[in-house]
């Protein structure tokens, strides 16, 4: 027993590697760049030169305090033309540009040094102003030299972010054409003539074979997983340790929001888990019992039919039958509070009292799934220990048939159903997404369901995570139970 | 099978024979059939182009023609009278010598203008005729079961979703077959000690993989991305090439191992396959599928078929598990052992005589399988994640339903579609459970 229940939280571990990992993988595949939605809530104010400045130095904080400025695992696999210090370069749209074109030619150091070029010229770019310009000369308008200026500096940007050939060549000639129609542009010559000589440099070189051959990269436990997963010591303290991170939305930390809502799809699945066992058990004896009987057969078309019912559907029928004007308005449409008659002062069950009618109709719909499932599972259960030799003893040395039922039968046909009560921890914390938001309930479920909304995805991850790891723990405290509760059970 | 008539004896026939006994599971089949026939039909069932019309001396029939068809009319004298783009052009306002109408004169996506807002089926529909009056809708062009609040026409959008619900199920559980049956059947026909290789050819396997992976996908990512961004059908084929590669790859390092003769990294070494599947399926199992779904439906692109896809790889396990145990058991038995002493390859034991012999309950929780497929597409675009706005479906009419409760149509009608057809599969994988496998019958 003791030596199954270790071999049991041995595998534990790998797995919550292999989850782990999982969540990383797609978290890391997001799109987007987090810094870009984070700097934006945190935006000040100031003239545009002022602000870019500004805003560079928040961002360039916010990618170090998230970690992106580190590698992403502890080892990668690349090809002999790449860098091995290409994560440092910030954006992660420059970084993409550097990856491919990086790719298509096989020379870092060319690429390296045509985006060097290419930044060198975005920097005399910025030290343009028009308003100088504009004094020093008489012909143009100030509206013409902005637009020059502008559209130069876009397309610029244009090279930084793309690597495709025909978009590379459409912003050179723009700027050709720029750079020979203004004169004042004339200091952006020399380094836009570079930046064209290093393209064709890389466009010319050889070295394509560099990318056919592999090469390991390692970088230690300075990287984002490991920063993610166990902290830095300082400011971070990593998954294990609480650490969620925070959210994009409003900046909050994630382990907050969590703590907010969990509390009501906690007590909402409890509630509702229980209810479908007391219900679904005494059921399943009854139609196991009255095996092949007109009730059982009734019983049991029933619990198909509801088997058969997407839960989204009972929930929206039970809106339109039950809170709507036209039929009957017995109960609110949505929310679990007045929050005009809603008294945070009040007592517990005044709270309760205020709250039910909010409630019975989310609990009704959460209710009957598990309920039909677990009636089914319930009288399989049951048919199948009642013609086990045991029962047949029971009844052969003359019991009554409700001792045998009740006593004998039914403590062994609950064991299969142990399991389903593992499942209402990660229930808890995912919420039933589709129920809360039907029913407005303001959870853990209507919560995943708006930062999947505006691609929030810390929360999105960190529920991912925790319910994977919560499934787990539940499968391994009901693997333990069935193998203490069960003495036949060996596990070998 | 040969052998079998003479006895005139088939499993297949014994379990069709079973089914049949159950009414109701074979009222299911036939219904599961006219799904079939309706999804099929659908652009002619549904479609707001006449299937034929006599317009002007000319025979047309524009159901049946591509959307960007063009046609030039010419007056009796030879002269242009008048061009008609398919696309744009206003069928119900032509002048038609003669003309047949599909049976819902509607398309799913195309709005209905006078009839915005919800219009009941029973209430009062607005209709524009040939001279441009609007009047009350001739019994031909009511919206047999009403219209959501931009005017589409729910009967249409129900006939084509029934294409999407039934395509869902079919893809997705066309993918979760192929991986839960292949890996399910390697790990039940080989274990953790039958699959013996020597070391090297082992660790040069490993090695081709690596090697496979990387040029197969490491290098060919941008390739691949190309491709699924021209298009679905491109990505396929950019991703069977990148597959390619792999299999060459792992195929060629386990040739080049038979050339290095070492005599200590020839002995015989046991690969633990069982244990890496079932780790795997232990793995997927415990993460709620749902938002497994959910999540990654949040990173990747918007697309029906982006879905179907998530559905398939998420779904597997059950299947992988089913194919396990039976072949657990069918490998002990004797015509696989007759197989194997009468020296027959791994490959050809397994695929030609254990797995056949393991399908029956594997078919069940595949039919299973598509029965949750359906209800997870129809969840998601129920919540609006995963498919694109414009694509109709079951679980978006009903979400348009419970935004506004008083469109009681947009509830009963798209809910009613999709219970039905979960029913529908669950009742079909029922029967067949009992029809093919006794010992499971509750």
């Amino acid at each position: 027993m003791l030596k199954y229940t270790i071999e049991r939280v041995l595998t534990f571990i790998p797995m919550l590697i292999a989850i782990s990992l999982l969540s990383f993988v797609i978290s890391i595949n997001a799109p987007g760049d987090p810094v870009e939605r984070l700097a934006k809530s945190a935006e000040s104010e100031g003239s545009a030169q002022e602000q870019s400045g500004a805003s560079k130095k928040i961002k360039a904080e916010l990618r170090k305090k998230l970690g992106l400025d580190l590698p992403i695992f502890y080892f990668s696999v690349s090809n002999l033309s790449t860098s091995d210090t290409l994560y440092r370069i910030q954006d992660k749209y420059h970084k993409a540009t550097l990856e491919h074109l990086t790719h298509k030619s096989g020379n870092w150091a060319k690429v390296s040094d045509y985006y060097k070029e290419l930044l060198s010229l975005q920097k005399v770019h910025m030290k343009l102003n028009s308003k100088d310009i504009f004094e020093s000369q008489t012909e143009l308008e100030l509206n013409t030299i902005n637009e020059a200026v502008n559209q130069v500096g876009f397309e610029i940007n244009n090279l930084l972010e793309t690597s495709e050939e025909e978009l590379i060549d459409l912003s050179f000639s723009k700027i050709d054409d720029k750079l020979s129609n203004f004169s004042f542009l004339s200091s952006l010559n020399s380094s836009f003539e570079n930046v064209k000589k290093y393209k064709n440099e890389i466009n010319i070189s050889e070295d394509k074979w560099r990318t056919y051959v592999p090469k390991i990269n390692w970088y230690g436990s300075k990287n984002q997983y490991h920063l993610w997963l166990f902290g830095n010591g300082k400011d971070r303290k990593g998954l294990l340790r609480g650490d969620f991170g925070i959210s994009y939305i409003d900046s909050q930390p994630i382990s907050t929001k969590i703590w907010q809502k969990i509390g009501i799809s906690f007590s909402l699945s409890l509630i509702s888990i229980l209810l479908a066992y007391l219900i679904s058990i005494p059921i399943g004896i009854y139609s196991a019992h009255k095996k092949d009987s007109a009730v059982d057969k009734g019983f049991s078309l029933v619990l198909f039919i509801l088997y058969s019912m997407p839960s989204f559907f009972v929930g929206t029928l039970l809106l339109l039958q039950f809170a709507n004007p036209d039929n009957l308005a017995w109960f609110p449409v949505s929310g679990i509070q007045d929050p005009t008659l809603f008294d945070p002062e009040w007592s517990f069950w005044t709270k309760i009292k205020h709250r039910m009618p909010f409630l019975i109709l989310p609990i009704i719909t959460y209710t009957y799934g598990s309920f039909a499932f677990l009636s089914r599972i319930m009288r399989v259960g049951m048919i199948d220990v009642v013609s086990q030799d045991y029962i047949r003893t029971a009844r052969a040395k003359g019991l009554g048939e409700k001792k045998v039922i009740l006593k004998h039968a039914l403590r062994n046909s609950l064991l299969p159903i142990i399991t389903v009560f593992a499942a209402i921890f990660p229930m808890a914390i995912g919420g039933s997404i589709i129920i809360e938001v039907i029913f407005s309930i303001p959870g853990m479920g209507v919560e995943v369901y708006n930062s999947i909304l505006n691609y929030d995805y810390p929360m999105i991850i960190t529920v991912f995570t925790i319910s994977g790891f919560l499934t787990m723990l539940g499968y391994l405290v009901a693997d333990i139970l069935y193998a203490v509760v069960d003495p036949r059970i060996s596990y070998k | 099978m040969s052998t079998q008539n003479k006895e005139n004896f088939s499993f297949k026939k014994y379990a069709w024979n079973q089914f049949k006994k159950d009414k109701i599971a074979l009222v299911c089949l036939y219904l599961l059939f006219s799904l079939v026939v309706l999804a099929v039909l659908a652009p002619y069932i549904a479609n707001e182009r006449p299937l034929y019309a006599d317009y002007k001396g000319y025979k047309l029939y524009p159901a049946f023609a591509s959307e960007s068809r063009t046609d030039s009319i010419f007056k009796s004298d030879g002269k242009l009278d008048e061009i008609l783009q398919y696309d744009i052009t206003d069928w119900r306002t032509l002048d038609f010598n003669k003309v047949v109408w599909a049976p819902i004169p509607y398309s799913p996506s195309t709005m209905d203008r006078y009839n915005r807002d919800y219009v009941s089926p029973s209430g009062k529909q607005r209709f524009k005729n040939k001279n441009g009056e609007i009047t009350d809708a001739p019994s031909r062009f009511r919206h047999k079961l009403g219209t959501d609040g931009i005017g589409r026409d729910l009967a249409a959008g129900l006939i084509h979703g029934t294409r999407i619900s039934l395509m869902v199920g079919l893809v997705s559980m066309g993918i979760a077959s192929l991986i839960g049956i292949f890996l399910g059947a390697l790990a039940g026909f080989f274990g953790d000690n039958k699959l013996k290789m020597p070391r090297i050819k082992y660790y040069f396997t490993l090695i081709g993989l690596f090697f496979g992976l990387f040029y197969g996908f490491g290098h060919r990512k941008y390739a691949l991305a190309d491709g699924f961004s021209n298009g679905i059908m491109s990505g396929m084929i950019e991703l069977m090439l990148s597959i390619l590669v792999l299999v060459l790859a792992i195929v060629l390092f386990r040739f080049l191992s038979r050339l290095i003769k070492v005599d200590k990294l020839q002995e015989e070494t046991f690969v633990p396959i069982d244990t890496f599947v079932s780790r795997g399926i232990e793995l997927l199992n415990s993460i709620p599928r749902l938002l497994l779904i959910i999540t990654i439906t949040a990173v990747v692109e918007r697309s029906i078929w982006i879905v179907m896809i998530i559905i398939g790889i998420t779904g597997w396990t059950g299947i992988a598990r089913f194919t396990r145990a039976e072949l657990l058991r069918i490998r002990s038995l004797e015509f696989v052992q007759a197989a194997e002493s009468l020296g027959y390859s791994a490959k050809r034991t397994i695929f030609k005589h254990a797995l056949p012999n393991a399908l029956a309950p594997v078919f069940i929780s595949i039919a299973f399988g598509i029965a949750s497929a359906i209800l997870i597409e129809s969840g998601l675009s129920f919540l609006g994640i995963g498919v694109p706005d414009d694509i109709v479906t079951w679980g978006s009419l009903l979400n348009l339903g419970r935004q506004n409760l008083e469109a009681w149509w947009l509830i009963i009608y798209p809910g009613m579609a999709i219970f039905i057809t979960i029913t529908i599969y669950n009742m079909i994988a029922e029967a067949s459970r009992d029809a093919l496998d006794p010992r499971l019958k509750s």
